[in-house]
């Protein structure tokens, strides 16, 4: 590890990150105080549009309309598409940022013509990303945390059972920030490598939401990083989703890897 | 032991030329010009040394150092500055020096200043509002602050007023009598002609010269010119007339412009047998030396867009 990389990485991401970051409390937060109650009023209701049921059924993967207030209500705030979207959107970020981010403004000679290994590199830039995550994922912890503090008690999530779904949605954060990071070591061009991840990201959001509502697309929703983030088993169970962790572990694993390998072995050099 | 040393380094893009066996010895406390016209290859070399690139065959090394394992290493004494310098927009001069001395490891403030103030560059000012100019300052600044051993500077110049200009070749007069290493690479033979003690010449990704510049002027031969005598005619047959070694190179009217890689002595006795009014006879100066260079790089190019 190198330091003066680390504060490097850091000082050029913080901006960012903390915009970031603040939109996913700020959502987070008024997800956590508005849901419950909406959820409340859903259930008393006698009838529901069948659209309108079926697509919370979609997003959320089982039956809306059974089970608790709490449960419900915090799984749809952690997998709403805008709080994945804002968190995809700052791993494409943070991650895309070396080397094809160098290379395309032409910071690369320079910074590689510094006592840095690629190694030390590397791990420098994986560290900002850990940091970075941690950021963004405690901010939308804490933004629940503020906005359950307006809501009755007993609307409240359990909170063990949502620090559950915060390390299962950080493997999400990792599983994007590592493809995006092996976009961008196989990359010159930062565009690029964004609109790789991006494919991805969006292609999984994709069969998420079309799988319940299309048969064909139940047999490729395996593909959806997705398809191993389901809050809702956890809220409801307080059970670790040992599978899902682990598929989201070893992809994100071997992605990581995989570009270390290649970052340690491709040229680096301005175009 | 050379500080640089490279043996049959080769560097291809694909199937790009880059470099081809390139050979080069830089001692400690040299001044060294590396010299080429664009796209000879001076930038691929310094990359491979630098470790940016690998070389698809040969040695290279730095301080005794392998440049692709040991890269890192080989930059804790090394300062470069890249041809085209690019450096973060969002940092300040004074945030930059602090940066690349946390990156270091060591304490770049005070000695930066003084860079600075030699240079009069603002370290307050931010990149993105930094002209070209103070930007070259800054790199160079970022590059000599921890006082490295060898310093690479890819076309440092570029950019600086003639002022600065003469500020950088003067400083680094004074760091190579401290016994640093200087590695200049430059497209413009009068900048190297003024500081450099030793050059190589890169022409199409191979050393076509390395060695001082005397001997460079040496292996150029002489320039002859003369003026016929008014009075006396050029035969017709002069061409065929003059000796082997010398070559005419231009003749108008009266004038005749010859190219000798012949010695002097050997060429004096054919010279009193003609009727010469007026004679001139020289070594070539460096830029119509090196402009040869050019031509024939130009020439190869547009043969090649011929074929």
């Amino acid at each position: 590890m190198n330091l003066g990389l680390i504060i490097r990485a850091l000082r050029e991401m913080l901006p960012t990150t903390a915009l970031i970051a603040g939109m996913l409390g700020l959502i987070s937060g008024l997800l956590a105080y508005a849901l419950p109650a909406v959820q409340a009023r859903f259930l008393q209701r006698s009838f529901i549009p069948p659209g309108l049921q079926q697509m919370r059924n979609v997003m959320l993967g089982v039956d809306s309309a059974t089970g608790g207030v709490a449960d419900i209500a915090f799984s749809i705030a952690w997998s709403h598409p805008v709080v994945l979207i804002l968190l995809c959107a700052q791993a494409i970020i943070v991650c895309t940022r070396v080397p094809a981010g160098e290379i395309e403004r032409g910071t690369i000679d320079i910074l590689m013509g510094l006592p840095v290994s690629r190694r030390q590199l590397f791990l420098s830039e994986s560290l900002a990303w850990v940091v970075s995550g941690g950021l963004v994922l405690g901010a939308i912890y804490g933004g629940s945390f503020i906005g359950a503090m307006f809501i009755r008690p007993e609307y409240r999530p359990d909170w063990s059972n949502l620090a559950m779904v915060l390390v299962n949605l950080g493997l999400v954060y990792a599983l994007v920030g590592a493809l995006a990071l092996l976009a961008a070591t196989l990359s010159d061009r930062r565009g690029r490598a964004v609109l790789f991840v991006l494919v991805i990201a969006v292609g999984s959001l994709l069969v998420n939401f079309l799988q319940l509502l299309w048969e064909p697309a139940k047999h490729v929703s395996f593909l959806s990083f997705l398809h191993y983030y389901r809050p809702i088993g956890m809220l409801q169970k307080g059970a670790w989703p040992w599978r899902d962790l682990a598929v989201l572990g070893s992809g994100t694993l071997v992605a990581w890897v995989a570009s270390g390998i290649i970052l340690s072995r491709r040229p680096l050099t301005t175009l | 032991m050379g500080i640089i040393e490279t043996d049959q380094l080769t560097y291809r893009y694909g199937s790009r030329r880059g470099i081809d066996a390139v050979g080069l010895r830089v001692h400690e406390g040299a001044l060294y010009g590396f010299l080429g016209p664009n796209g000879a290859g001076k930038t691929t070399t310094i990359r491979v040394l630098l470790g940016f690139l690998h070389g698809s065959t040969g040695m290279a090394r730095v301080f005794g150092l392998d440049c692709w394992t040991q890269s890192a290493r080989i930059k804790q004494d090394l300062g470069y500055v890249p041809g085209d310098l690019r450096l973060w927009p969002w940092l300040t001069g004074q945030s930059a020096l602090n940066m690349v001395g946390a990156i270091r490891g060591r304490e770049l403030a005070t000695p930066g200043r003084q860079l600075a103030d030699m240079f009069e560059l603002d370290l307050s000012v931010k990149v993105r509002r930094m002209s070209k100019g103070m930007r070259q300052k800054l790199g160079l600044i970022l590059a000599m602050a921890h006082d490295p051993k060898l310093l690479i500077l890819d076309e440092p110049s570029s950019g600086l007023d003639p002022l600065m200009q003469d500020r950088l070749l003067e400083y680094l007069r004074t760091v190579a009598r401290r016994g640093r290493t200087v590695f200049f690479s430059s497209h413009t033979l009068s900048e190297v002609e003024r500081l450099c003690d030793r050059l190589a010449i890169i022409r199409q990704g191979r050393i076509v010269f390395d060695g001082p510049l005397d001997d460079l002027r040496r292996q150029a031969g002489h320039e002859v010119r003369l003026r016929w005598n008014p009075a006396r005619e050029i035969p017709a047959d002069f061409d065929r007339s003059i000796p082997a070694g010398v070559r005419l190179v231009s003749r108008d009217g009266l004038d005749v412009h010859l190219h000798s890689s012949v010695e002097v002595v050997t060429l004096l006795p054919w010279l009193g047998t003609l009727p010469i009014d007026d004679l001139a006879l020289g070594r070539p100066d460096l830029e119509s030396i090196f402009r040869a260079f050019y031509q024939t790089d130009a020439q190869s190019a547009e043969n090649g867009g011929r074929r």
